[in-house]
């Protein structure tokens, strides 16, 4: 008797919609929004009511960014929003003409983060979908591979409090650890707006700069 | 119109506890007189990445040799132990009667680094004890903090009657301040992380993982490390 290795499907549970893309010809649209937002890097455009301790090693802007008149920031958002309408359609089962009726509002800033800048685990509540647009990724050190990290953390807590060799090397998207995304300009990442994400310490001698959205349909 | 009678209380609340070692200061003198020449290359973890802000030891520390070594097992792992039989149902003669398993490092976060976020697997008590810190700066007041990540979810819809809850309900990260000769105890799964040192000294800590066995269950055994 012969015996026959069983037809396995192996298929994802629980598992957390993550969209990417790229704006192309992004070079002079970052070079614009740069400009504008060092120019605004004021206490006038800063934050008033953070919700977390705030590092003076990065700066967050109000969270009207959206509703700026520029060129240049209509230009994004026309371009950040709509990915954020396709990634929700792509993951959902609502058809276009539902999403289509409803309103997509949103809260936008920019961060502009210097050496040894950071940003602690959050999420965002009262939110569905939340994105970050790279305009300026800063520069690379190679003795701090961990720099500037966009990390997302595992929402399946305590998944790894046991691990034996069929579970320590699992691949993606099944690998218990966090995703580390080394944001490039012109990148865009949409997730969805529960799962904890931080900024790893930057420690470049320049500047990383990026633009977040929190996003719900009304 | 009467007021009814109500009882406030914690559910599916997670252990956390501070505890403070007798005499420290002559015990740290000697554990960080020991153990920062030996934050090299040879004695690093590894299997970790290299940072050269923050150095994490190999997970043996409680093999090494020498006096501070030894005191500072015994007297973490008591206060430990006197941690989770409070956390337990355990009696006093039941609780001693189980064997305990430990493995520790050392980590030193040099200024403008940071110990990266984790927890600890195949253990169920973490212990970080504080050997030496940078002086408290109220300007940075989570600089170089032990933080315990939020892991509820609940917080994703919040209104004015849960967004400014108190101690042990809101949704924030608890932060803990390392103080020399205080140790932090809480469950190993828990993801936890030291904030960026924004001081002008290293914290130097020590990290244990701890697990606890019933010799007496037939066919209890632990995974490897």
């Amino acid at each position: 008797m012969v015996s026959q290795a069983p037809m396995i499907r192996l298929s994802s549970g629980f598992a957390v919609p993550f969209g990417e893309t790229f704006l192309t010809g992004h070079e002079r649209l970052n070079r614009e929004l740069e400009a504008l937002f060092l120019a605004r890097e004021s206490e006038e455009y800063r934050n008033p009511t953070p919700s977390h301790t705030p590092q003076a090693e990065t700066f967050e802007s109000r969270f009207n960014l959206f509703k700026w008149p520029e060129p240049c920031v209509r230009e994004l958002r026309d371009f950040v929003l709509s990915s954020v309408g396709q990634t929700a359609l792509h993951a959902s089962t609502a058809q276009a003409e539902e999403l289509g009726k409803l309103t997509l509002h949103n809260h936008t800033w920019y961060h502009i983060s210097r050496y040894a800048g950071s940003f602690v685990a959050h999420n965002h509540p009262l939110a569905s979908w939340s994105a970050v647009y790279c305009v300026r990724a800063g520069e690379r050190v190679p003795e701090h591979p961990g720099s500037g990290l966009l990390k997302f953390f595992d929402t399946r807590v305590g998944a790894d409090s046991y691990l034996d060799p069929s579970t320590r090397r699992l691949k993606a998207p099944y690998a218990l650890r966090p995703r580390e995304v080394r944001l490039e300009a012109g990148q865009l990442v949409i997730f969805p707006s529960y799962v904890f994400h931080e900024v790893t310490p930057f420690y470049g001698r320049d500047t990383r700069i990026t633009v977040a959205t929190n996003c719900w349909f009304a | 119109m009467t007021t009814a009678s109500s009882t406030l209380q914690s559910i599916f609340a997670v252990p956390f506890a501070s505890v403070r070692l007798a005499q420290p200061d002559g015990l740290n003198l000697a554990l960080a007189a020991g153990l920062n020449p030996l934050a090299t290359p040879a004695q690093g973890d590894a299997t970790l990445p290299t940072d050269p802000f923050c150095f994490r030891s190999r997970e043996d520390l409680f093999e090494w040799q020498g006096e501070a070594l030894s005191y500072l097992k015994q007297e973490l792992l008591a206060g430990l132990c006197g941690v989770v039989r409070a956390a337990n149902l355990y009696t006093e003669e039941q609780f001693r009667a189980l064997g305990i398993q430990a493995k520790a490092r050392f980590v030193i976060v040099r200024p403008n680094g940071c110990l990266p976020a984790g927890s600890l697997p195949h253990a169920s008590w973490c212990a970080i004890y504080c050997v030496s810190a940078p002086d408290p700066n109220p300007l940075r007041p989570d600089s170089a903090t032990l933080r315990l990540y939020s892991h509820r979810f609940g917080g994703m819809f919040l209104d004015s009657a849960n967004w400014n809850l108190r101690q042990p309900f809101h949704f924030g990260h608890q932060l803990w301040h390392p103080i020399p000769g205080d140790m932090a105890v809480f469950p190993a799964w828990i993801p936890h992380e030291v904030a960026l040192n924004r001081g002008d000294r290293d914290l130097m800590l020590i990290i244990a993982r701890v697990r606890f066995a019933d010799p007496r269950v037939e066919g209890q055994t632990l995974p490897p490390w």
